[in-house]
């Protein structure tokens, strides 16, 4: 084979493993994982190029410290507990990898909290859920005004290995698509 | 301006249709009567596969039916010469425009139709959407590449792009698909590694140029998300400073390629010299970990004097200016930087910006790099970008004395882009290449800057812009004249 052609057929695999192994790994994680539901914020940004989304934002962003915790940003494992209203509040952290059916791997970053005691501020691995350009603005404006009736969304998210996948956003309990859609009629 | 040429020959073997001694063969071919062999003289250095090289088979290839027709060579002869110096048709530049703009037409169409997230269609239809345009390219590559030498520019091109704007919208379409975070400068990232090969294999310098900026984007996204974004140890890991130059080199399998020969068209090199200032002037604001330290003016120096006096070969040398990009630019950031350097305050912050920033690594690693080349440009006689690229220097050679105001400095500014001036003036009537123009223009702005903050009434300051302006022009018009006489092209080297 010429080099160029081997070149090329190398370029050619990376670019279809690149996907597939966001693929794999998700549609993995979808079909194995355990599902919790977070409560969240989720305003209306746009992605240059995968186009308009929600930005979620767990209430959860940030805990006390574990124990040891140095400055700086490290990887810590939370271990989730669904509460009475079906909702998963960070447990514990831990330092060092736990194993569990409700753990997840976050970034964390310690602070200083106001009451002087140590604080982390908390990233969660999923940060976007994406509508289509129709859902997009409108789903931003059902949000806000459920917001300001009390209602947060609920990111609905499944957990393995300690990675995680955003797969709906519920809006009383109604997947947002499906919320959006009554409610544009 | 004169380049270095040296001929080479294509011999033609021919034959007289008469069966007679053969006829002359026209203007530029000459005949060895001995072994009835004509010689095309035709001006090329070294005979590379280089843009010049290009221009001499596209004369050869005009003048070929003209020498079948009258005798000089055979159709059999015309044909191995078409073979072995194949040439462009003409508006082949154009074809691979056209080839470029409907590729990037359909490809950028495709990646809408596709982020528009198709969410009534189940996971996997969309992912069949997202990867099936990404196999149809790819197939489409594969058939062009395997045409070899024989496939068009505009194909190669227009392969190159849509497969490359295939790769972008799958990765972008399964990010949307399983809601994945990270800003899309992340993606564009990836896009830019695993689509380069194509630029390389397929000579597509639309999808080269798309890497350039690519990676220049992802550098400054990376240097100005800084301290903004919730730095996890992910993107601390991303040392720009080794990255970007590290990026950048992945265009040289197309620039200058394995043989060394390769150059961007002149478009391109525009693309290439401004991407790659602007990524070195991130990578020099991002030279100290710290967000908002003050060595970024002296580095942003460096790095223009490091793009001036980029080395260039005899024939890189020969071009016109506005064929070296990198010159212009480079030149250009630096005579700005002087100017502003000729007030009190900027002229200071210069100065203390030497002392923050000769304890960093990336600072050493410029001024190595700047040595080096200034060594070859001296040694190659190109004294014209030496001089201005003497500007750089002047706030290292002030640090040590640390004045406690800026106005030593920005005298010294003054007289320096004076001095730079004259020597460029200078070297234009010493025969050397020069750039007396650029020399006009340098002490007109300076007399009008340092009329503008004259304290003078706004009668004389008129009087002086007039005189100023007339003798510019009349420089000018004298350059021209001069240049006419000596028919000498006296542009910076």
């Amino acid at each position: 084979m010429k080099p160029a052609l081997a070149v090329f057929a190398v370029a050619a695999v990376a670019q279809w493993l690149l996907p597939l192994a966001g693929v794999w790994r998700h549609e993995w994680l979808i079909a194995r994982g355990t599902l919790v539901r977070i409560e969240c914020a989720a305003p209306d940004p746009y992605d240059m190029l995968r186009g308009r989304y929600l930005a979620v934002r767990p209430a959860e962003t940030s805990a006390a410290a574990p124990e040891g915790m140095s400055w700086g940003v490290v990887p810590v494992w939370a271990t989730l507990a669904t509460g009475g209203d079906g909702l998963a509040r960070i447990e514990s952290l831990s330092l060092e990898p736990v194993v569990g059916p409700t753990v997840v791997r976050l970034m964390a970053q310690r602070i200083r909290a106001t009451d002087d005691t140590a604080a982390v501020q908390l990233e969660w691995p999923f940060d976007r859920f994406y509508l289509n350009e129709r859902l997009g603005p409108a789903a931003d404006t059902l949000m806000a005004a459920l917001f300001r009736d009390g209602t947060r969304p609920v990111a609905e998210v499944r957990l393995l290995d300690g990675h995680a996948v955003l797969t709906d956003l519920l809006l009383d309990g109604v997947p947002v698509r499906e919320s959006v859609r009554k409610w544009s009629r | 301006m004169k380049g270095r040429r040296a001929a080479f020959y294509i011999r033609l073997e021919v034959e007289s249709a008469a069966g007679g001694p053969p006829q002359a063969a026209g203007a530029g071919m000459a005949l060895d009567h001995e072994t009835g062999i004509y010689s095309c003289a035709v001006s090329d250095p070294g005979y590379r596969q280089s843009a010049m090289s290009l221009l001499h088979h596209r004369w050869l290839a005009e003048q070929l039916p003209a020498w079948e027709r009258d005798g000089i060579i055979t159709a059999e002869n015309a044909q191995t010469l078409r073979a072995r110096y194949m040439a462009e048709p003409r508006g082949g530049l154009a074809q691979m425009i056209v080839g470029a703009v409907g590729a990037l037409l359909i490809g950028t169409g495709l990646i809408a139709v596709l982020a528009y997230n198709w969410d009534d269609f189940p996971r996997g239809v969309r992912l069949a959407l997202a990867l099936g345009p990404l196999a149809a390219s790819q197939v489409v590559s594969w058939r062009v590449l395997s045409r070899g030498e024989s496939a068009r520019p505009w194909m190669r091109e227009s392969a190159a792009l849509v497969q490359t704007l295939a790769a972008g919208a799958a990765m972008a379409i399964v990010s949307q698909i399983y809601n994945l975070p990270g800003v899309w400068t992340d993606l564009v990232f990836r896009w830019c590694v695993v689509t380069v090969p194509l630029a390389w294999v397929l000579r597509s310098q639309a999808v080269a140029i798309a890497y350039l900026l690519g990676i220049a984007i992802w550098t400054i996204a990376q240097v100005a998300d800084r301290g903004l974004r919730f730095s996890t140890p992910a993107i601390a890991a991303v040392d720009v400073r080794l990255w970007y130059p590290l990026l950048l080199a992945g265009i040289l399998p197309l620039w200058p390629g394995p043989g060394l020969r390769e150059r961007p068209a002149v478009g391109s090199r525009l693309v290439l010299a401004a991407t790659a200032f602007v990524g070195l002037l991130a990578v020099a604001a991002a030279a100290k970990p710290d967000v908002g330290d003050a060595s970024f003016s002296w580095l942003a120096m460096l790095t223009a004097a490091a793009m001036l006096l980029f080395p260039l070969d005899r024939a890189g040398i020969a071009e016109p200016l506005m064929s070296k990009p990198q010159v212009v630019i480079g030149g250009l950031a630096l005579v700005f930087t002087a100017f502003v350097a000729t007030y009190e305050e900027p002229a200071h912050h210069l100065v203390e910006s030497v002392g923050f920033a000769l304890p960093l690594g990336w600072c050493w690693l410029l001024l190595a790099v700047t040595a080096g080349a200034a060594a070859l440009a001296g040694w190659q006689g190109r004294l014209a970008v030496l001089t201005v690229a003497a500007v750089a220097v002047l706030p290292l050679a002030a640090a040590p004395l640390t004045p406690t105001s800026g106005w030593p400095v920005a005298i010294a500014y003054s007289l320096a882009l004076l001095a730079t001036a004259i020597v460029l003036i200078g070297l234009e009537f010493l025969g050397r290449q020069g750039a007396a123009r650029l020399g006009g223009a340098l002490i007109t702005i300076l007399v009008i800057l340092r009329m503008a903050d004259a304290d003078v009434s706004l009668l004389v300051k008129g009087l002086v812009f007039i005189l100023v302006g007339s003798g510019f022009l009349a420089f000018n018009a004298f350059i021209t004249r001069h240049r006419r006489v000596t028919a000498s092209g006296g542009t910076p080297a």
